[in-house]
């Protein structure tokens, strides 16, 4: 199996495939015993570029989501927060200082900032708006913990020595935060990989009519190869170097046009009367809002899997209906 | 080579076009095939071609029994044949040199290894002005030869051809036995269909000949 794997490749027509890559008019004519007219050639073009657009503008969304994830969770990550409750505590304050000197003797903290009340508000203020009711309010305070990531340290027994030691003090390790952050990216990967894989089958579906068509319309030649003694291996090449050049140009145009709407897209929500917010938003959900060299790369490889899928589909489609032939 | 023990053949469910078939084609003879219109010489070249397989009987062809083989081992066989049809099968966006060079490019073979071959071949059977022509301004006659020199440009250790001076002038024609003569002296066995008695009277070959299906060896 290894053996004729390898003896396959060998012996594969890359030249005439490389060839078949090139735009129709720039191909050696002596290399087409299919000619290339005969190939459903402009709408399958379109079809595929717009299934390759799609598929890398949802590969290249879903890359952004996981990244801003990623950096988030980092960021929590080296956080943690202790939240003193106000309710029945004579001097908040210095509650507050007495935490802030307990937690910063504790191994693996690097910085401890105490927040103070207007810190507190504004983080409601969202919510509540600007009042001075606020200060009113029995609003919790915090303190903002940076842990060394290197050299963690214990955050179980600093909670339960906080406990022991302060009455209404927690602390919180973002722990849900990141499980729902998590949540969050597995559901866009898993969306993503649906809207792939539906892609991936519509144009399973285009190449293989299309595939039963040039073979329809080709059937004089298929007839002549078989008499001058072309087994299937020949003649499905034949075909598949024309699906696979056609797999590789449309696929190139859909990744171009994706790369194009990834590097325009803050231009086009400031076109569209997007502001500050919009903006903000946006960077929340999607980092940047724009792709990396790795986001890139990562549309590179759905045109790269775009020219397999035409070549697999194609192969098979030719010798399926060959074998019904015989 | 060939060996057909009672091949008989029908299309569907209709009458057996050929009945109880039997003879054997030894290597390096020279046969014609016979019969008048309708008789079934185009099936029976169609079964020793192996693009139908016989619906009872046997059929060996290079020794391996045609019902068993596969599509690449029937493909693998057809590379030792060389066959040349009525309605020359040339393929029309492919030039006469291109066509004639059709059977080594699927054999694998590098154009630089064969262009000078092609080449003359063509200019032995008359194309020599034709080379980059396409078929479809070709005569007749001269698409026969097109079709006679990609059946033998691979040198086929048998060659098949049906009606192969049908359209072409007697010195044509004469030429053009003469190349199939040229080609047995050299090996391949030859079985060619014609009912050109004037064209079978110049050879000393045993004649298969076909009348209502059946098959005798005169």
């Amino acid at each position: 199996m290894a053996v004729q794997l390898i003896a396959d490749i060998r012996d594969y027509p890359w030249r005439s495939l490389f060839a078949g890559i090139l735009p129709v008019h720039f191909q050696p004519k002596t290399t087409q015993i299919v000619p290339s007219a005969s190939i459903a050639g402009n709408a399958l073009t379109v079809v595929i570029a717009i299934m390759t657009f799609l598929a890398c503008l949802t590969a290249g969304a879903v890359y952004m989501v996981n990244q801003s994830a990623e950096a988030w969770v980092k960021d929590i990550s080296s956080e943690i927060t202790i939240e003193l409750d106000p309710v029945n505590t004579a001097d908040i304050e210095k509650k507050m200082t007495l935490v802030s000197l307990f937690l910063a003797k504790q191994a693996g903290i690097t910085h401890v900032k105490p927040m103070t009340a207007e810190d507190s508000a504004k983080l409601l203020e969202p919510w509540l708006g600007h009042s001075d009711a606020l200060s009113a309010l029995p609003i919790p305070r915090l303190i903002a913990v940076e842990i060394d990531r290197s050299n963690p340290p214990d955050i179980k027994a600093i909670s339960e020595a906080l406990s022991q030691n302060f009455e209404g003090v927690t602390l919180d390790d973002h722990r849900r935060w990141r499980a729902e952050i998590r949540t969050l990216t597995r559901s866009a990967a898993l969306g993503g990989i649906a809207v792939l894989v539906l892609v991936a089958a519509a144009t399973v579906a285009v190449i293989v009519s299309a595939t039963r068509s040039a073979m329809a319309s080709n059937r004089e030649i298929i007839e002549v190869l078989h008499f001058v003694g072309a087994n299937e291996r020949f003649i499905s090449r034949e075909f598949e170097r024309h699906f696979v050049g056609l797999g590789v140009r449309a696929g190139l145009v859909g990744a171009v046009s994706a790369g194009l709407v990834f590097l325009l897209l803050p231009f086009v929500i400031h076109v569209v009367g997007g502001g500050p917010v919009t903006a903000t938003e946006m960077s929340r959900l999607v980092g940047t809002g724009e792709l990396d060299l790795k986001g890139y790369l990562l549309c590179a490889l759905v045109v790269f899997v775009v020219a397999c899928l035409c070549m697999i589909t194609s192969r098979v489609g030719v010798i399926r209906v060959l074998k019904s032939y015989a | 080579m060939i060996r057909f023990e009672n091949v008989g053949l029908r299309y569907g469910n209709g009458p057996e076009i050929l009945r109880d078939v039997s003879f054997h084609v030894l290597p390096g003879s020279f046969h014609f095939l016979t019969g008048p219109s309708g008789a079934g010489k185009t099936t029976l070249l169609r079964l020793l071609f192996m693009s139908l397989r016989p619906t009872r009987g046997l059929s060996f062809v290079f020794g391996e029994n045609v019902s068993d083989l596969s599509a690449a081992g029937r493909a693998e066989l057809r590379r030792r044949i060389g066959i040349v049809f009525q309605d020359f099968r040339l393929l029309d966006h492919l030039t006469t040199w291109e066509n004639v060079a059709l059977p080594l490019r699927v054999m694998g073979k590098e154009e630089s290894d064969y262009r000078e071959d092609v080449t003359d071949l063509l200019r032995w059977v008359g194309l020599g002005d034709r080379i980059d022509a396409y078929p479809e301004i070709l005569s007749g006659g001269e698409k026969q030869r097109a079709a006679i020199a990609r059946a033998v440009i691979g040198r086929p250790e048998l060659l098949l051809a049906d009606e192969p001076t049908g359209n072409v002038d007697p010195m044509i024609a004469d030429r053009l036995l003469r190349l199939f003569v040229e080609l047995n002296r050299l090996g391949t066995s030859v079985i060619i269909a014609t009912h050109d008695y004037g064209l079978m009277d110049q050879l000393d070959a045993p004649r298969l000949v076909l009348y209502e299906g059946h098959l005798e060896v005169r």
